[in-house]
């Protein structure tokens, strides 16, 4: 065979690694595409054996069901509350922080940060009975304020924070400083929009952290109008075999997981940016 | 509009180092000074102490005979434009230049009004709407330029501006830059350590080594009469050649230097008594006053190593039988090569002589007009 010119992007395709990662796809699918192949199924014909998933007919009715049931809605609507909330509450803390702790020289700084950080290493199991009695004793169980609380505090988005305002070159506030600008609109104007791609970022995890968190609204939200869908479609789970209304409960879960959709697409690119740890812009 | 600075015995430390000590520096209104060094001489930080970027550790500054060291940046009245240019990279070149004007709360047809008309000079209207990620190089040097315009500052204050522009560019906006001057007639401190911005920019030069200031004074001053041997070895290029003195003597006509290999030459230089003749002297010679005698000729013999054929003229490094370099000119259709033995001439004119503590003599009393 004649010599041939090398080719740097033949390097890209590796046919045994495509076909591998194919499969891997697939499997990872597989049940999101069986959850929804369930809820577009009839709840009797199911209870005779989920492989009717593979056969007609298929129908909406659980999604009219759904549209019936107002709680549901309300399940949503709290988990609604609850994700916003977490998400800007963690967005306004998070950037004050972490400009203070990236760009603001005071006593103790180093000390503090390093405090913050140490919440980086305290799993929530570890608190959470003493947070459940502080809660109790402030009146916050079944409050949507008390399932946003516990989220406001993310260490991680402190260091996030920090380490984004640190990155900011010097020039740019010696620069503000000689065009008079006051220090809160150094902040707000010149500071903050330089860290939207991490406010993305951090927005973006955290809508979705909160959004699917199980085990604190669990414990919190003790009424059933105050359960989150989580808890909420967990709750309407019979049993562990759930043989009845397998299609209905199908269709609540995709339901649930329509804002997360929702979040991927819109930000798609922010996703990518913020798993490739900012390589690719 | 624009004003004078007078710097008065300003030291700077960090921590332990003393980075200036006890600078005085008196510049004019509308004067265009340049303060020049090699890196890490304290350029960037006496200009930031003007900006009010650095805290002064002693002295004081004042810009139009009002103390300016102890107000804020902002309200020092000066502007400054950074190597890095430093835009906010999330603000069109419009809200760039505009935005210190809109912290004073100046009217936004105003602001407008001087965006449009600084952005005109800078043939940068076109630009306006953009963002800085979509300008080139050059242009975001405009911008900065720009921004500091429209502030009508009573000085300018640039800090090695031109350093991340490519060749072609940095000619091209020095002069466009000494055009602005001459039009706003603003005082301008320009930092840099680039030799030629300095002689072709500078009314005044500010030579700066090892903490202090090295020399003050017009370009020509600078280069014709450098006041230590430092200056003379910074400033020029090809650099100064440093010979050694072997032995001096003052005579009724001037001073008798022996070069050993290159020659005793009689010069016009007169010295002050306080300088010893003899011990620690050498001599600087700049490449234009060594000639290249023609073939035949009579001259120092000396051996080309290294012959640079720049069109309008040759470079010709030399190294002399006793081993020193030096460095002389030739004619530019010259057809020298390498390795060929050539004859020289020093103009005695034209030497510039060192005391061992530095200082520097001269027998050139300075240019001529025309
Ligand atoms: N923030 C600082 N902390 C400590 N040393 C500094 C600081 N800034 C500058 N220096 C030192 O001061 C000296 C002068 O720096 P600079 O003014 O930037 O020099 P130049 O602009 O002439 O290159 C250098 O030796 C530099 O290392
Ligand atoms: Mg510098």
């Amino acid at each position: 065979m004649a010599p041939r010119t090398y080719r740097p992007e033949a390097l890209n395709t590796s046919k045994g690694l495509f076909v591998l990662a194919c499969l891997l796809a697939v499997v990872a699918m597989a049940p999101i595409a069986w959850i929804v192949g369930l809820s577009l199924k009839d709840n009797k014909a199911l209870m005779l054996g989920t492989e009717a998933v593979f056969a007609l007919p298929y129908t909406l009715a659980n999604y009219v069901n759904l549209i019936g049931s107002s709680q549901v809605f309300g399940w949503f609507f709290n988990s609604l509350v609850v994700a916003v909330g977490e998400t800007v509450g963690v967005l306004v803390l998070s950037s004050l922080a972490g400009y203070a702790f990236g760009r603001l020289e005071f006593p103790f700084r180093r000390t503090l940060f390093v405090l913050v950080l140490f919440g980086l290493a305290v799993p929530e199991q570890a608190v959470i009975i003493a947070r459940h009695q502080m809660f109790n004793w402030l009146g916050w169980h079944n409050t949507h304020l008390g399932l946003i609380v516990p989220g406001l505090t993310s260490a991680f988005g402190v260091f996030l924070m920090t380490q984004f305002f640190r990155a900011i070159p010097k020039e740019i506030d010696e620069a503000a400083l000689l065009d008079n600008t006051p220090p809160f609109r150094l902040f707000w104007r010149v500071m903050l929009p330089l860290t939207l791609p991490a406010q993305a970022t951090l927005g973006i995890f955290t809508f979705l952290h909160a959004w699917n968190d199980y085990w604190w609204p669990l414990i919190s939200a003790t009424k059933k109008e105050m359960f989150t869908l989580t808890v909420g479609i967990a709750s309407s789970q019979t049993n562990f075999a759930q043989s009845e209304g397998l299609g209905f409960l199908s269709a609540q879960a995709v339901f649930a997981s329509l804002p997360v959709v929702i979040v991927y697409i819109l930000f798609q690119r922010h996703i990518v940016t913020a798993v490739s740890g900012g390589a690719v812009k | 509009m624009s004003a004078s600075i007078e710097i008065r015995n300003v030291t700077k430390r960090y921590g332990g180092l003393t980075v200036l000590e006890d600078i005085s520096l008196s510049i004019a209104a509308g004067e265009f000074v340049v303060f020049l060094g090699p890196s890490g001489c304290g350029k960037s930080t006496l200009l930031r102490m003007v900006a009010g970027l650095e805290a002064l550790d002693g002295g004081t500054i004042d810009l139009g005979g009002t103390r300016i060291d102890t107000l804020p940046p902002g309200k020092r009245g000066v502007a400054m434009v950074f190597q890095s240019y430093a835009l906010y990279p999330h603000m069109t070149v419009a809200q760039n230049m505009g935005f210190g004007l809109e912290n004073i709360g100046m009217a936004r047809e105003d602001i407008a009004r001087r965006v449009t008309a600084a952005a005109d000079v800078l043939e940068i209207a076109h630009l306006l709407d953009r963002k800085p990620a979509k300008l080139s190089g050059g242009q975001r040097q405009r911008v900065a330029i720009g921004r500091a315009i429209v502030k009508e500052p009573k000085a300018f204050l640039f800090d090695e501006p031109l350093s991340n522009l490519d060749a072609a560019l940095r000619g091209r906006t020095r002069l466009e830059l000494a055009q602005l001057h001459a039009r706003l007639g603003s005082t301008m401190i320009f930092v840099t350590h680039d030799q030629v911005e300095a002689m072709t920019l500078a009314d005044r030069i500010v030579v700066m080594h090892n903490r202090r200031i090295e020399q003050i004074g017009t370009p020509m001053e600078i280069y014709r009469r450098p006041a230590t041997r430092f200056v003379a070895g910074f400033v020029g290029t090809p650099a100064i050649s440093i010979l050694g003195v072997k032995a001096a003597e003052l005579g009724p006509r001037g001073l008798t230097v022996d070069l050993g290999s290159a020659g005793v030459l009689q010069t016009r230089l007169q010295l002050p008594v306080a300088v010893p003749a003899a011990g620690g002297l050498e001599i600087g010679i700049r490449p234009e006053d060594v000639t290249v005698v023609p073939p035949g000729g009579d001259g120092i013999p000396a051996r080309a190593e290294v012959v640079e054929h720049l069109g309008e003229r040759t470079l010709v490094y030399a190294r002399l039988p006793d081993g020193q370099q030096i460095t002389a000119e030739a004619d530019g259709r010259s057809t020298l090569r390498a390795g060929t033995e050539v004859k020289l001439r020093l103009d005695p004119d034209a030497l510039h002589l060192f005391a061992a503590d530095g200082r520097a003599f001269h027998v050139d009393a300075g240019g001529y007009d025309g």
